[in-house]
């Protein structure tokens, strides 16, 4: 949830931000200056009265939308720009941040009859403009946020349709399996906010799995990187090799697993681990991904016996299940070979 | 809530902002309390103390960023380590200009 009331014993962060950005004493005051100013003139109605009162009032599948402008600063959610409905408004990073939220709502509906993020018909809110030259994309239990990056090596995050389906998708995963973002658990948080990227990407495209690029984030890396994007699903370990970034430290299989205090457990290393499972299970069930193969995901994610601990073992053990009772023994082995081949034996 | 052990000039500090899409630039630093007069060593302590009450154990979640503390030093004759996570939306800015620059206030 955004932060209320004061930061115990130290100068606001959002302040100090951009004290450590610009460093001048003349800069300090003025972000002081338009943090005061924004809060004066821009008394913000706050997310839950504006959500709740839209998710009341709609039909089933209706997508509420609103998309706020941060203005540089680190204060949620910033001044509405755009809500459902309106016009683009010119801002490249606003228009993107509706549009793809658009097409992530519509994916989920049209495909699994998931209606928003919690099923009940949350309005999505993102912000985007977040900071200064903000190297992240988030969802914090209430939001999206997006960054505008750096523009040395990173560009603004609303660019990939996947990234910002991927923020989505973890709100999605809270109100579900509750996997917890650490280890083997956050791994599989981290890749099922993957699958459902990619697959909103490719559904979107209009992509067979065999079509695809399977890559997250492909359109964020500036053309300084030699890179192809963040993560690459079908080949994790190869998304870029870049003196800046180094080289795509993602495992493809169990024997190279990531063991690490770092990233809670490595949550982003080891998720290269069920990134491949599900390539190589979308790939062997054929056509679009999200129908055979995210539809298996999608139904284990939801499974109530899915512990919110669960590892990758308990993961694919429900894949697996999932596939027989939808789709049939055949699909199931599919399922089961695709684990195999990234070290998850359940036989 | 942790406490902050006394730290000695054998203490030593690694500072890493870590978790987010883009996770691989987490940049650690590492302090050596050995390389700080008694002076800074004191700001640093005083600076870790003020983030025991903002450490978070769900942080990450979502892509949050947060910056990961490691303190490790010892004491009764043995080596140990304290670990903290403090959310980036908490972080107090002598934490970040610590891990960005180096530099003590």
């Amino acid at each position: 949830m955004p932060r209320q009331g004061p930061y115990p014993g130290f100068i606001p962060p959002y302040i100090l931000h951009r004290l450590i950005d610009h460093g001048s004493e003349w800069q300090r005051s003025r972000a002081l200056n338009t943090l005061t100013h924004v809060r004066q003139l821009l008394p913000n109605p706050g997310l839950a009265s504006v959500m709740g009162a839209a998710a009341e009032n709609t039909a089933p599948g209706t997508l509420q939308r609103h998309i706020y402008d941060a203005q540089h600063l680190t204060v949620l959610p910033g001044a509405l720009k755009r809500v459902e409905g309106q016009r683009a408004s010119g801002d490249a990073a606003v228009d993107e941040a509706y549009d793809a939220l658009g097409a992530t709502h519509d994916f989920f509906w049209q495909v699994y009859g998931r209606d928003s993020i919690d099923n009940r018909g949350l309005a999505l809110a993102g912000t985007v403009h977040y900071g200064e030259g903000y190297d992240n994309a988030f969802w914090n239990g209430a939001q999206m946020v997006f960054g505008d990056g750096d523009g040395e090596v990173f560009q603004r995050f609303t660019r990939s349709l996947d990234v910002v389906a991927h923020e989505l998708a973890h709100g999605i995963t809270e109100s579900e399996a509750g996997l917890v973002y650490r280890n083997q658990s956050g791994a599989l948080n981290e890749s099922v906010s993957d699958v459902f990227g990619i697959l909103t990407k490719q559904y979107v495209l209009k992509q067979a799995a065999e079509q695809a690029d399977w890559l997250i984030g492909a359109d964020l890396l500036t053309d300084k990187i030699k890179g192809k994007g963040l993560r690459s699903m079908s080949h994790p370990g190869t998304a870029y090799d870049d003196p800046v970034l180094g080289k795509d430290p993602q495992p493809a299989h169990m024997r190279d697993f990531v063991v690490t205090q770092d990233d809670n457990g490595g949550v982003h290393l080891n998720s290269g681990i069920p990134n491949r499972a599900f390539y190589l299970a979308a790939i062997a069930l054929g056509g679009s991904a999200w129908v055979q193969a995210g539809q298996i995901w999608y139904d284990t994610l939801c499974d109530k016996r899915l512990d919110n601990d669960a590892d990758f073992h308990a993961f694919a053990t429900l894949t697996v299940e999932h596939a027989r009772e939808r789709f049939g023994i055949a699909q199931g082995k599919a399922v089961q070979k695709a684990w195999a081949g990234v070290g998850v034996d359940l036989a | 809530m942790k406490e902050l052990p006394p730290l000695g000039s054998d203490a030593t500090v690694r500072l890493s902002r870590q978790g987010g899409v883009t996770a691989m630039l987490s940049r650690p630093r590492e302090i050596e309390f050995a390389q700080y007069n008694p002076d800074e060593r004191e700001q640093i302590c005083s600076l870790l103390k003020g983030c025991l009450p903002l450490t978070s154990s769900e942080s990450g979640q979502g892509d949050q960023r947060f910056y990961q503390i490691e303190v490790r030093f010892r004491q009764d004759d043995r080596d140990d380590q304290l670990m903290l996570q403090v959310p980036e939306d908490r972080a107090p800015g002598e934490l970040v200009r610590l891990w960005d620059k180096g530099l003590v206030s």
